[in-house]
């Protein structure tokens, strides 16, 4: 009877402990935007460019950032818990090549949910637009996603994992991420005890 | 006895000698991928007497990966070489089909990392890369308007590491090293 107890008890646990993965993977996941369909663009766009850092390939990555190098050390601690990072970038010759509609399908993606735009930066002598935006639950980042809409370029970049401004900015020019122009990030302003 | 050890050898010689062409087995993704650009290009790779300078350059790759600004990027007789040289690539606007018969071509095993395209210029760069044992195999395709190349590398995991930061110098450092005489 014990021995039947104990077994119940360890395969409730693991099965808890299955759930609990699980809904990790599924947050995670919800933070990957679904971005081929935008593959579509490249049959007119004058360039395209497509990184895929998958989990498995960051995970490795992550693993042989090992010597006591500060780049390496630097490295490590901005891709910790990074599940991938992916990034589509289409250039046009002519402005007003592709239309909103056509990226409305990553658009609607960040509208609402779990995500939240942090920052939106419009240009109307450009007609550059940056928008930023987080995926969180509670007071955990599962991800970020950052759109850059000019009228000859677009761009999506799409990183899955606990990540902030300042760590995206220090990615920039790194691991496929491309430099985005982004404000600089608030500095931290220290509460003064009274 | 004699007798027997002279059908080995030809036969060795037959077998390994049909994979001159770009030295390695045949059936392999490498493979598949040099004949789908063939197919879809109509094109041919380089034959024999260029194909030995390709042999020649793949290993000086190695080395000088080995002992350059990447190091151990390639261990010794790894990487492999296809040249496509002085032909037209011409996609007819098709370069989306080009990229779905090769992505057929290759096992999923095989990881897209980066791919990067100009229609206008017929430029394409494709890089993908896949577990080789302890170690990583990086298959890297640049096409031109009027040449291409397809290299297959392996790397060792803490090199790979080092050149995802840069993915797109990983194909770069990979190709040039082993199409420009040093």
């Amino acid at each position: 009877m014990k021995t039947l107890f104990q077994h119940s008890l360890k395969a409730i646990t693991v099965s808890v402990l299955l759930l609990a993965a699980t809904s990790v993977t599924v947050r995670a996941q919800s933070a990957r935007l679904q971005i081929d369909q935008l593959d579509s663009l490249a049959n007119k766009a004058s360039e395209t460019v497509d990184v895929k850092l998958d989990e498995h390939l960051m995970q490795l990555t992550a693993k042989f950032f090992v010597s006591k190098d500060p780049d390496d050390a630097e490295i490590r601690d901005l891709i910790k818990g990074v599940k991938g990072i992916y990034v589509k970038s289409f250039t046009f010759e002519k402005e007003g090549e592709y239309s909103p509609a056509e990226i409305d399908s990553v658009m609607s993606q960040l509208r609402g949910g779990a995500w939240s735009k942090i920052i939106g930066v419009t240009s109307k002598k450009d007609g550059d637009n940056v928008e930023v935006y987080l995926n969180t639950a509670g007071d955990q980042i599962n991800g970020l996603a950052v759109l850059s809409i000019e009228p000859k370029e677009f761009t999506v970049v799409n990183i899955v994992g606990p990540i902030n401004l300042e760590k995206l900015v220090q990615l920039e020019g790194q691991f496929g991420v491309p430099y985005l122009n982004l404000p600089p990030p608030k500095p931290k302003v220290e509460k003064k005890n009274p | 006895m004699k007798l027997k050890l002279v059908i080995i050898l030809i036969a060795c010689v037959l077998l390994f000698g049909s994979s001159v062409p770009i030295g390695s087995a045949s059936g392999d993704d490498f493979n598949a991928v040099v004949r789908a650009i063939e197919q879809f290009y109509h094109v041919k790779h380089q034959n024999i007497p260029l194909l030995a300078r390709a042999g020649m350059k793949a290993a000086k790759t190695a080395a000088r990966i080995r002992g350059g600004e990447y190091k151990r990027l390639a261990e010794a007789g790894s990487a492999r070489v296809a040249f496509f040289e002085e032909q037209n690539f011409d996609s007819h606007g098709q370069i989306g089909s080009f990229k779905a018969s090769m992505k057929n071509a290759l096992a999923e095993t095989w990881s897209p990392l980066v791919q990067t395209l100009a229609p206008k210029n017929e430029e394409q760069n494709y890089i993908f890369v896949r577990e080789l044992g302890k170690n990583f195999s990086v298959l890297v395709i640049t096409i031109e308007r009027h040449e291409a190349t397809v290299v297959e590398a392996t790397v060792a995991p803490q090199i790979l590491a080092q050149l995802m930061k840069d993915p797109n110098e990983m194909g770069k450092a990979l190709t040039e090293d082993a199409t420009i005489d040093p």
